[in-house]
């Protein structure tokens, strides 16, 4: 098991729920107050602020003051988990390669025998 | 960048010889990955229980039995689908993986479609509000991590 993996099955389950995916798609064209995303969610303010909490435990989204309101939150996306993810699955993607090569060995082997 | 991934290769044998071998003969060709084990106590060996709703299974050295998905689609010389899990994924968490064998000729093309995974494209997000010279060093930093962890189990 590679050190950085707990973090990582962190950001899988927090992007298991399609509330908080469509919160990150929303983040990806820029930082947001908490308000803005609920409404652009359609959940209230409870609900949003639950998958924010969960989202910023993932490490996948940071919480940040507004300049101009010191009591205004802004949430924005990190990038290191997302770079993880991609890491991720490009491993997965040459396990699967590995293992099929080797399934075809096996068939060769096989027909020789 | 895509929530799947697709893999495909050529192998020498009918898409029935082809199903047979991927399922019955599993523990046979498959190559424990060291990157993603299944369990803390893995590798051991794999089995698949055939036909749908039966079990793709590693069984560890010390006899337990780990249940790596459930079997969703059984079409022996077409279709494959079983769920996957490691032991580290939380409840919630599953993805699935479809095999499919196709004809070609006299050979069959398998086809591995992993999915499940999320639906953001992570290489744009990863770049999001950063400058490039950042995101090319943080970047370089995830490697350096990545390749050290992999000498610790190569």
């Amino acid at each position: 098991m590679t050190p950085g993996a707990p973090d990582l099955d962190q950001t899988l389950a927090a992007l298991a729920d399609p509330h908080r995916r469509r919160a990150v798609e929303v983040l990806r064209r820029g930082p947001k107050r908490a308000g803005d995303l609920a409404e652009a969610l359609a959940l209230s303010a409870p609900a949003m602020s639950r998958h924010l909490r969960t989202l910023r435990r993932s490490g996948l989204v940071e919480e940040a003051g507004d300049p101009f309101d010191a009591r205004v939150r802004i949430y924005r996306l990190r990038a290191e988990p997302m770079a993880d993810l991609k890491i991720w699955l490009e491993e997965t993607e040459r396990m699967w390669s590995d293992q099929l090569l080797a399934f075809r060995q096996h068939l060769e082997r096989s027909r020789e025998a | 960048m895509s929530s799947k991934i697709i893999v495909a290769l050529r192998v020498p044998a009918s898409p029935a010889r082809a199903f047979e071998a991927f399922t019955q003969e599993i523990g046979l060709w498959w190559r424990p990955s060291p990157i993603f084990p299944f369990t803390p106590r893995s590798p051991g060996v794999m089995a698949f229980e055939p036909g749908r709703g039966g079990r793709l299974t590693e069984t560890l050295a010390g006899g337990k039995v780990f249940e790596i998905g459930r079997i969703r689609v059984w079409a022996p010389g077409e279709r494959l689908v079983f769920g996957w899990r490691q032991a580290t994924f939380t409840p919630d968490q599953d993805t699935e993986v479809e095999i499919r064998f196709e004809a070609v000729g006299e050979e069959t093309r398998v086809t591995v479609e992993h999915r499940g995974w999320d639906s953001v494209p992570a290489e744009h997000v990863a770049r999001h509000d950063f400058p490039d010279a950042i995101f090319l060093r943080r970047h370089g930093e995830w490697w350096q991590v990545l390749v050290a962890s992999l000498r610790d189990v190569v």
